[in-house]
Parts: C-alpha cells; structure tokens; sequence
C-alpha cells in the first residue's frame, strides 16, 4: 500500500499517566515542610506503540483492562499529551465513548440538536436530517422525553447517531457498541460501512470478540501498553483468547 | 446516508492531504475560526436551557425579571432606609439599581461559565468541538436573561426623575466593555473550575468581598478621602463598569482612571481568559 493511504500514523507513542501516590496532604503539614507537594509517580500506559492505520480499513484494538487501549484512542484524539513519540493524522478523529449522556435534562430531539450544532451543522441542517438521525436512533417514540430517562443502550444508539450524523474521515469508537442490540450493531455496521467508503478509518475497541470478528480487517493486541501481535482478525483473537493467566479474558 | 462534502473530506478523488499533526493542538487562528463557524451553538444552547429554567415555578420565566427588582428592592431596604449609606448621592434609589444590575451580571456569568465544562462532560467526551463554545453559551445565556432586568432598571431609573441625556448614548459602550470583560472571566473560570471544582464554592465569598469594594451601595467617592486609595478603586474591574454606567444614566462624577481601567479590563481579561482557555484546551476532556 502506498504511503498516501496512511490516514493515521504513530510512531513510537508513549502515554503516561500522574498518579498520586498518597491522598492530598493536610494545609497544616505542607506548609510545615515549606511548599505543598504531592507525591506521584508517571505510570506508563502506552509504552512505544508504532502503527499506521489505512484508508477504507477498519482496525479492531484488543488487550486485557489497563493495556493502554483507550489511552491510546484518546492520544490520537489529542485529548492527552504524548511523553515521546508522534500521532500524526490526515484531520483529527472523532472519539465515540462511553459517557453517559450529553444533557440529561432536555429531550432527545434537543440533544441531537445541541450535538449537530456542536458537531458543525447549522440549525436548517440539523432540523432537515432530524427525522433521519431518529429513525437512525430507533428511537421515534421516544424522542421527546428527557434523555436521563432512556436506558443505556437508547443513551448509546442516540450518542452513536449524533456522532455519526456527519460522516467522520476517522471514527474512534470506544466500547460504545457493546450495549446495543443487535438492530443497533447492524446500522452501527451500516454507518461503519459508510465512513469506509468515504475512504476513511475506523478504529474499533471491545472486549467483544464477536465484534471484532464481525466488523474488523485487522486487529491489534495490546498489552501492558505495547503491541503483542498484529494481524488477521481470526488469528489474533484465537491467540489472545488462548494465552494464558490473568492477561487473557 | 449520504456523505456530505460539507467540510470537504468526504470525496474519494480528493487531492492527498499532506498528515498534520494530532497531538498539537491548533492554532489561536484556526481555533477562532472552527469557534466562529460553530457560533449558532451559543445561542441555541443557552436558549434552550433558559426556557427549561424555572419551568416548575408558578412564575417561570417572569423570575429572569422579579429576581433583579426584589434584589433591589432588598438593597434599598437595607441599604437606604435602615442604615443610611445615602450620603453624598442624590439619587440613592437610581444608584443602587445601576449598581446592583450591573454587578449581578457578572456574578451570574461567572458562577455558570465556572461549571460550564465540567457539566457537559458528556457532550465533551462524545463529539469533537472547540470547547471555548461552553463558556461563550453561559455568557451568552445569562446576558441574555439581564437583558429584561436592564430595561426594568432603566425604566426605575427614569422613575426615580432621571431625564435621558446625551450620555445615555454612552451606555452601550460601558456595556460592551463589560461583556467582553465578562468573556475574559468566563473562559478563565471555566478553565479553573476543571482543575479546581471546589472554584464553585469558592465564587460567591469572592463576589460578596468584591461586592464591597465596588461601591454598589455607597459611594466610594464620599467615604474614601484620599485620592490614592480613590485610584486604587479603579483597579477593580467592576467598579469601573459600574462608575461608568452611573455617570452614563445619573450624571455621577467619574475619574478618568477609573475609564482607564474599563478600557484596559475589556482588552487585558478576554485576552488572558484566551490564553489559558486555548492552551489547556486538549486536556479539558480527559
């Protein structure tokens, strides 16, 4: 593959996390040792990760909790500073996780519209796919009634429909999949489809393997913040399925 | 679902796009400008909110005008009437509503601003945005709702004998130098608030002291003799506002310091506010 396919390229990440090694000290004893500082300690959690991510691909990032696996969507996002290394991308993806709702107090119909505005769109775009987004979302009956009063899965399909209202070039998607039903996996593999065909990435982590299987062309193993192994879907997870003591599922 | 070449990444023939880098955050221009392309969320979000406001009270959306007239009306009780701070104003009444109006403006954008990240964490961890968009919706939202209690304080004023001068075509630009001063505040107390939510808290004892300070019920001018201490005042940002949009509607003296510090308030403060918003603007989310 050519050079100019590349959509994403790390090089060498490195990702660390401050961790306080002791709770906050009182007023009284920092200032009796003449400044306030905390202890912490840097802990490592994406230790040199090399990786290009292509056009039209999508790529499944699997590994035990704590193998770097979200860090490092949320590094490629920017929302955290690399230690080393380098993320360089062709625009900045858009990172679909796990949260719970974006304003609990307004209706559905008032969130997509908060989301699209966010998202770029004008107000005429927003009210013109409106209907759209919904039906994406499943969610017509429901449209109107406060969001904090949807179940996770409505939560995730409507987050999942807001995000993807506007094709993103590359779609980072952090477990949002896994508590949908399978019609939600299914357009959730429409739209998947869509961003690929626009020539773009997607990147896809779940501790599902079903999901990987189903929706991935590559798959990466991360462990302990560094890759174990890349490579054919089915391969990769038979392997990591079958390695052995707590580092497996 | 079609793909919409809205923002023209979409097309397969597209001319290959040189990498940039992720992990650096854009430039002050480029920020501005995906800001500015998205300003209709500023406005809409505010709006909404606003109407979900005081839904569950008897006098819903009259509170946005009965808050700022019982709040006066409180000032005046206590202020003008049970201990006399009268002294050297001629019109107490006019005084204090100017005084009260302009400082609860800043008060409420700055408590809203400083939690506006932190409550729409959701938003922020879902879609991609400049997050400048959070702060600029609480400014926006509560300028918005003192728009009636600056009418009402108007008309008072205009009640209590004031008759309009030229100098009341001066009062737009008093207040114009107080929102974008307010802006400046606003990103920096939202960018505060996501390290320091105990910010909230903290808030109020701040604007009580400053309260003072700021000659809202008295006026510095008859209790503070010495000039040097008079031009200290100025430093304060809301007493220059508030001097300002006195001697606008009321005639009151105004020292040509206490212009000076408007003038470099609405120009310092947003500049700062900028700065420390934009430069911490990746870490917002995590």
């Amino acid at each position: 593959m050519s050079d100019s396919a590349v959509t994403v390229e790390v090089r060498d990440a490195h990702v660390s996390y401050r961790v306080f090694e002791e709770p906050a000290m009182g007023l009284k004893q920092g200032f009796a040792r003449g400044r306030m500082r905390r202890q912490y300690r840097m802990i490592p959690a994406v230790q040199g990760v090399t990786l290009d991510l292509f056009e039209r691909e999508t790529l499944g990032l699997i590994g035990p909790n704590g193998a770097g696996k979200s860090t490092l969507l949320a590094a490629m996002t920017g929302l955290l500073p690399l230690r080393s290394g380098s993320i360089r991308g062709r625009s900045r993806p858009s990172l679909l996780g796990v949260s719970s709702v974006l304003r609990p107090a307004l209706s559905g119909r008032r969130n997509i519209l908060i989301g699209g505005l966010a998202l770029g769109f004008t107000r005429a775009e927003v009210e013109r796919r409106m209907d759209e987004i919904i039906d994406f979302a499943g969610l017509r009956a429901d449209i109107d009634r406060p969001m904090r009063t949807y179940s996770s899965g409505m939560r995730a399909r409507l987050r999942f429909a807001i995000a993807t209202a506007r094709i993103p070039e590359i779609l980072l998607i952090d477990e949002a999949l896994t508590v949908g039903d399978e019609e939600f996996r299914r357009l959730a593999a429409e739209r998947i489809d869509d961003v690929r065909s626009a020539s773009g990435s997607v990147v896809l982590v779940t501790h599902n393997m079903n999901e990987i299987r189903r929706f991935c062309d590559r798959v990466v193993w991360l462990d302990e913040g560094r890759i174990r192994a890349v490579g054919d879907p089915a391969e990769i997870v038979d392997s990591y399925l079958a390695a052995p003591g707590p580092n497996s599922r | 679902m079609s793909t919409e070449a809205a923002d023209g990444s979409s097309s397969a023939d597209a001319p290959i796009r040189p990498l940039i880098d992720l992990t650096s955050r854009p430039t002050a221009r480029t920020y501005l400008r995906e800001a500015w392309r998205r300003r209709e969320f500023a406005i809409v979000v505010p709006a909404q909110d606003l109407r979900a406001q005081n839904m569950d009270t008897t006098l819903g959306q009259l509170w946005h005008l009965v808050n700022p007239a019982l709040l006066v009306g409180v000032y005046f009780l206590v202020f003008g009437v049970i201990i006399d701070t009268r002294r050297g104003v001629d019109n107490f009444l006019g005084f204090l509503i100017v005084g009260v109006v302009l400082f609860h403006l800043t008060q409420r954008v700055t408590l809203e601003a400083s939690t506006s990240i932190t409550q729409n964490m959701g938003l922020i961890r879902s879609i991609q945005f400049p997050r400048i968009l959070l702060p600029a919706a609480s400014v926006n939202g509560q300028t918005a709702a003192f728009v009636p209690a600056l009418a009402l304080a108007i008309l008072a004023v205009l009640a209590t004998g004031e008759l309009p001068t030229l100098r009341w075509l001066v009062l737009p630009a008093v207040l114009m130098a107080q929102f974008a001063f307010n802006f400046g505040t606003a990103l920096l107390v939202a960018r505060i608030g996501t390290t320091l939510p105990d910010l909230r808290q903290i808030l109020p004892h701040l604007f009580r002291l400053l309260f003072y300070g700021s000659g809202v019920i008295f006026s510095v001018d008859a209790f503070v003799q010495s000039t040097a201490w008079r031009r200290a005042f100025a430093l304060n940002p809301l007493y220059d506002v508030i001097t300002c949009a006195r001697w606008c509607l009321l005639g009151e003296p105004v020292d040509p310091w206490v212009v000076a510090g408007l003038v470099m308030w609405c120009i310092v403060m947003p500049a700062i506010g900028f700065w420390v918003f934009h430069r911490s603007e990746q870490r917002l989310g995590a």
